[in-house]
């Protein structure tokens, strides 16, 4: 069983470094074919010719395209991201300064939302044809069918503009008391809440209800175990792989694709980092991020694989 | 599982999910004929500037409404059925057979295959999906297919990820073994052994994606990627009239509703279709 | 506009009043307030009054202390304390608040002298500066003629990327001709030079300074922190060399958010107490809720409407002038902006500059004459690409609006709405029919060299007139007020006739604030007082 685990661990790694290769080139590829480059986007309507043409030069644009990839290549091999091109910093501190505050984002809004859409969806499972089941299964689509900007918007036109109870942005820097924590991440994790519980309660469902279908837990069933012995001990390890990729991929989002819940409560976070680079044609700021979430998102999905081989044993020799 | 069989009179709230299992079929179907009539059905020019104020509330000249420029929501709701039910279907449709053929197959063949299919996509899902779209767009120009393309492309990785995942679980079964020793063909055991025994999974999972790709395709089309104006999905009249939440104008909150019912149909329809199946008892 | 315009129902109603009222009680000048009763049609007598009963508003003075937090719009990583590179209203707001400029523009854009003791000039060609003395930097060194020189000179190194090349390279030398002396001679006579020495990308930075991101100038506030794309805050320069007035606050912190909706909830919900860039329909929730108020800027800032003239329809002038006239001035004015701009006349001069022409008839919406000369063009029954984008401001509005008015003349537009991302570099100007967006230009002169000469880079339509370009190299010799107001109105009519664009309004800046902060008054240099808000306001506790 370490065996094949070991080995998984292996492949995937090897398959990382691969992956996260790719996805730079892919993304430095792409941005060569968009129109326009960060010399003209940073001037904007100051971009005449001669003026574009020395930044580009001082930028070191100027240098045909393989050139500059081979150098960022090189670079990144020796573990140097490089620097911004718009306001040359570097691209490590910039991502660092940010990294944190959307781990921490989304540390707290896995925290509230991966127990509620297990429990969520295990009770509906249990109880699956059950009014509580349809009442879980619509009220989960609902939640994840309001556009995010329109739970944000309004849960901040309540909460902070009518009631006053927490304020409108979720800065960072005033957190002094648990209190403080609280209300400065409620209304940013509530929307979160809303957009992810949906998959990952309805996968549990779904996955737990063939599950619990089948012949062998009929078997349990019938040798006289417990309805939560059943389910925990028998049907939810069968069913954890479904699962357990439906919360990597949840969770996955929380890091990159968190862009409209940054922009309204004006978070610090990386996403909105990452969308600027695009639009000001920041490449080596762009590659790092691509890279970061690619590695991030290649974590969990293992993450999910082991979990569920080591849940399955049927997986484990395969 | 004594908890299925409900006895329906004695429990109001089970009487009204039995008329539900009825009505959410028929929404959906009204929202597709919409799809097809909307344009036809409207009582105003979706595109034109009516003799209003911005935001009216409901009305008996206005049902639902006019919006921030002065027109009438009921029409543009109509008319934009087209985009929302069309174009999300299609997207969703092309994204879940891809995803579910790859991910069968990558069950089925093991190997190479699988880890070639599986990195592959894991790259793409890791290119930021705005980038994506500008890039397709920039290369074909704005048009439906190419929408309906990028929406595609952007939801195959997660489908392909959540039906492998599932179908591997299901190969690993013991009757997959049976019919491997049967010497049957890796296309059989694909189609005959595993599919017919993650129908739940990939039915939930269609109904969701369904819901993101709905939700995306304002999102591109604010992007000036999607539908171009005076047309517009029912996502981009959510959020072009967002300046009149605070007024509870209408026009922000019946788009979000069309969405709401539509998806929550869609959805139920499917639990409910699954959940018949799911009793039969189909191995 | 007229008072009893049918188009208008109520316009001179209630919320004129009340926003009358608001200026009063939030301390506008008399001079202001004057001005906008003018605007409104209410006659000198009844405004004696008003101002009357708001005297006590008026004579408040402005206390010291107090922090604020204002949130502007638009912010990323190219956020910069480099006054070379500054390129949005966020930049400029805090740049005002670490450095000053040789010179500053007043409410009517004339230039005042700031860090300049004394300008002379020499057939407005070679300029003489004297420096203030006995200004001192934040890190405490004085201020002499060679950082003055190296602040000017940055403007000429291709490295720096400078926003303000097309200005700078009318500067041939510059050199310090004393400790507290600079000589700065042109390429050609211009007489506004003190108004391009006055425009935020030549503010004055200590001479050697590589890393600009520590905000060391000799403004009204100190810069105690900088993180780009998140946040400034700025302290009190205790050791500020103008005397009399502000800086008043301890501090002031200062970030972006772009959510249009998010800013003004912000301010709403009490998380800040000045927000620049509010929609029109923001601006009725704002003045509906107690405690708030909303600044109107008057600007220069249009959308237009641009049409090559080197490429078909353009081409055809019966085309260009039928689709200015399919242009519902009024209706735009009135739905898209709801009020909060003034109709324009298809030439970029606006009302408040001392140049503009207020003679011109203006053009009108006329769906008849716009028809006739389409046909006579040979449009009418054929289908007209047009491209908007949200990158320009009300375009796509703009776009449905005449998307209508030519439907009902029998010509089709098909309209494309394309992405913000990219849109200067990939569209604009370059397809036949499109809109542009051009913020405002602190003088006649700069709009005219950068925008309308036949050789200008951005010279939207392709519009060639060598008498015109003839006119500008003279108005900008001219040191006789009256002759060079004769050839600016001069050059405005020719725009308005004959160049490809239609610029149906000036958009109006709106800023919201709560109403204890005092002291803010709408400067003609643009939103947020011309960005130098930070020197003004006072917190009334």
């Amino acid at each position: 069983m370490n065996a094949t685990i070991g080995r998984l661990l292996l492949t995937r790694l090897v398959a990382a470094i691969l992956t996260l290769w790719f996805v730079a080139t892919v993304v430095f590829v792409i941005t060569n074919l968009l129109p326009g480059d960060v010399a003209q986007e940073l001037l904007g309507q100051s971009a005449t010719p001669e003026a574009v043409a020395g930044l580009r030069k001082a930028l070191g644009l100027d240098l045909p395209p393989w050139q500059r990839y081979l150098e960022w290549l090189w670079n990144m091999v020796r573990g140097d991201a490089g620097r911004s091109l718009v306001n040359g910093s570097p691209v490590a501190g910039l991502i660092g300064s940010r990294l944190g505050n959307s781990l921490l984002l989304a540390g707290i809004t896995a925290l509230v939302a991966v127990p509620l859409a297990l429990a969520l969806g295990i009770t509906a499972a249990v109880h699956r044809g059950s009014v509580y089941d349809r009442i879980v299964g619509a009220g989960t689509v609902l939640a994840v069918s309001v556009p995010e900007f329109l739970v944000a918007s309004a849960a901040v036109l309540v909460f902070a503009v009518q009631l006053r109870w927490v304020p409108a942005l979720s800065q960072l820097g005033r957190l002094d008391s648990v209190l403080d924590v609280i209300r400065t991440f409620a209304l940013p994790v509530l929307t979160l809440t809303f957009v992810i519980v949906a998959q990952m309660a309805r996968m549990t469902r779904a996955a737990l209800v063939d599950v619990l279908s089948s012949s062998y837990i009929e078997m349990a069933r019938l040798k006289g175990a417990g309805q939560a012995r059943i389910v925990v001990w028998h049907a939810l390890p069968n069913a954890i792989g479904p699962i357990a990729n439906a919360i990597a991929f949840s969770l996955s989002f929380l890091l990159g694709g968190v862009i409209i819940v940054e922009t309204i409560f004006n978070y610090p976070g990386i996403a909105k980092l990452m969308v600027d680079g695009v639009s000001t044609r920041d490449l080596p700021l762009v590659q790092a991020c691509a890279m970061l979430f690619c590695g991030a998102y290649l974590l969990l999905v293992t993450m999910a694989d082991v979990a569920a081989i080591l849940a399955n044993p049927r997986l484990r020799h395969r | 599982m004594s908890s299925t069989t409900l006895p329906v009179a004695r429990r109001p709230l089970a009487l009204l999910f039995s008329i539900g299992r009825l009505v959410m079929p028929a929404i959906v179907l009204f929202w597709l004929a919409m799809a097809f009539f909307g344009h036809w059905v409207a009582p105003y020019d979706p595109a034109g500037i009516q003799d209003a104020d911005l935001f009216e509330g409901i009305s008996r000249k206005f049902w639902l409404g006019t919006d921030y420029f002065g027109r009438d929501m009921l029409s543009r709701i109509l008319a934009g059925a087209r985009y929302t039910v069309g174009i999300s279907l299609m997207a969703t449709s092309l994204a879940v057979t891809a995803g579910v053929l790859l991910g069968l197959a990558a069950s089925a063949i093991g190997g190479f295959f699988d880890t070639a299919v599986s990195r592959f996509l894991d790259a793409l899902i890791s290119i930021p999906s705005k980038m994506f779209g500008l890039v397709l767009v920039a290369a074909f120009g704005a048009s439906i297919p190419v929408l309906v393309l990028t929406l595609a492309v952007i939801y195959l990785p997660g489908c392909y990820r959540i039906n492998r995942s599932v179908a591997v679980n299901v190969a690993a079964l013991d009757f997959v073994a049976v019919a491997r020793a049967r010497g049957e063909s890796t296309f059989y055991i694909m189609i005959r052994e595993i599919l017919p025994n993650m129908v739940g999974p990939v039915l939930a999972d269609f109904g969701l994606r369904f819901i993101y790709v709905v939700l995306l395709l304002s999102s591109l089309s604010f992007l000036g990627l999607g539908v171009q104006p005076p047309e517009a999905d029912w996502g981009s009249l959510v959020r072009e009239n967002m300046p009149g939440l605070p007024y509870g104008a209408p026009a922000v909150i019946m788009p979000a509703i069309a969405i709401a019912s539509l998806t929550i149909a869609v959805n139920l329809t499917i639990d409910s279709a699954f959940g018949r199946h799911a009793r039969e008892g189909v191995r | 506009m007229s008072v009893n315009d049918k188009d208008f129902p109520g316009m001179l109603g209630m919320p004129e009043q009340d926003r009358l009222m608001r200026a009063l009680r939030s301390g506008a000048s008399r001079r202001d307030l004057l001005g906008m009763m003018s605007a409104l049609g209410i006659g000198a007598a009844m405004g004696g009054t008003l101002i009357g009963a708001a005297g006590t508003a008026l004579a408040q003075t402005p206390k010291k202390g107090g922090k604020i937090r204002v949130a502007g719009f638009g912010t990323s990583t190219a956020d910069t304390l480099d006054p070379a590179k500054q390129s949005y209203s966020t930049d400029y707001c805090r740049c005002t608040m670490f450095y000053n400029g040789l010179t500053e523009l007043d409410d009517r854009l004339n230039p005042k002298l700031a860090l300049a003791e004394s300008i002379e000039n020499d057939k407005a060609t070679i300029w003489t500066i004297k420096v203030r003395k006995g200004v001192q930097f934040h890190n405490g060194k004085e201020l002499t003629a060679e950082d003055v020189v190296f602040s000017l000179k940055r403007h000429h190194d291709p490295a720096v990327g400078t926003k303000a090349k097309a200005l700078a390279d009318q500067m041939t030398e510059i050199v310090a001709t004393g400790t507290h002396e600079v000589k700065i001679t042109l390429k050609g006579p211009n007489a506004d030079f003190p108004v391009v020495l006055g425009t935020y990308h030549f503010l004055i930075a200590p001479a050697g300074t590589t890393d600009f991101n520590k905000g060391i100038g000799t403004g009204p506030y100190k810069c105690k922190e900088f993180t780009p794309g998140v946040r400034s805050i700025a302290v009190r320069n205790e050791n500020y060399w103008r005397q009399g007035g502000g800086p008043y606050l301890d501090e002031i912190e200062f970030f972006g958010i772009p959510d249009v909706g998010a800013r003004v909830n912000a301010l709403l919900a009490g998380d800040v107490q000045l927000i620049g860039n509010v929609n029109p329909t923001s601006a009725k929730l704002i003045l509906s809720g107690k405690g708030f108020n909303i600044m109107e800027t008057k600007s220069g800032n249009y959308t237009d409407l641009v049409m090559r003239l080197d490429q078909a329809p353009g081409n055809n002038p019966d085309f260009v002038l039928g689709m200015k006239m399919l242009m519902n001035r009024d209706l735009i004015r009135r739905n898209i902006f709801q009020g909060y701009a003034e109709v324009a006349n298809d030439q970029p001069v606006p009302p408040m500059n001392r140049y503009y022409a207020a003679d011109i008839p203006q053009r009108k919406y006329d769906p008849d004459q716009a028809k006739f000369l389409l046909n006579k063009a040979g449009m009418i029954g054929s289908t007209l690409p047009v491209v908007t984008s949200p990158a320009a401001t009300g375009s796509v509005e703009m776009g449905l609006l005449l998307q209508q008015a030519a439907q009902q003349v029998g010509l089709k537009i098909d309209l494309r709405q394309v992405p913000a991302d990219g849109y200067w570099s990939n569209y604009w100007m370059k397809v036949p029919v499109g809109y542009g967006n051009i913020n405002p230009r602190p003088s006649a002169d700069i709009l005219f060299s950068l925008f309308y000469a036949s050789n200008a880079s951005w010279n939207e339509s392709g519009w060639k007139d060598p008498k015109f370009d003839q006119l500008l190299l003279a108005a900008r010799a001219e040191t006789d007020e009256a002759r060079r107001k004769q050839m600016y109105t001069d050059m405005q009519v020719m725009i308005h006739q004959s160049s490809g664009i239609g610029i149906p309004v000036f958009i109006s800046g709106l800023d919201a604030h709560s109403e204890k902060l005092k002291g803010l008054r709408p400067m003609g240099t643009g939103s947020l007082m011309g960005y130098s808000f930070a020197e003004h306001v006072w917190l009334d506790a």
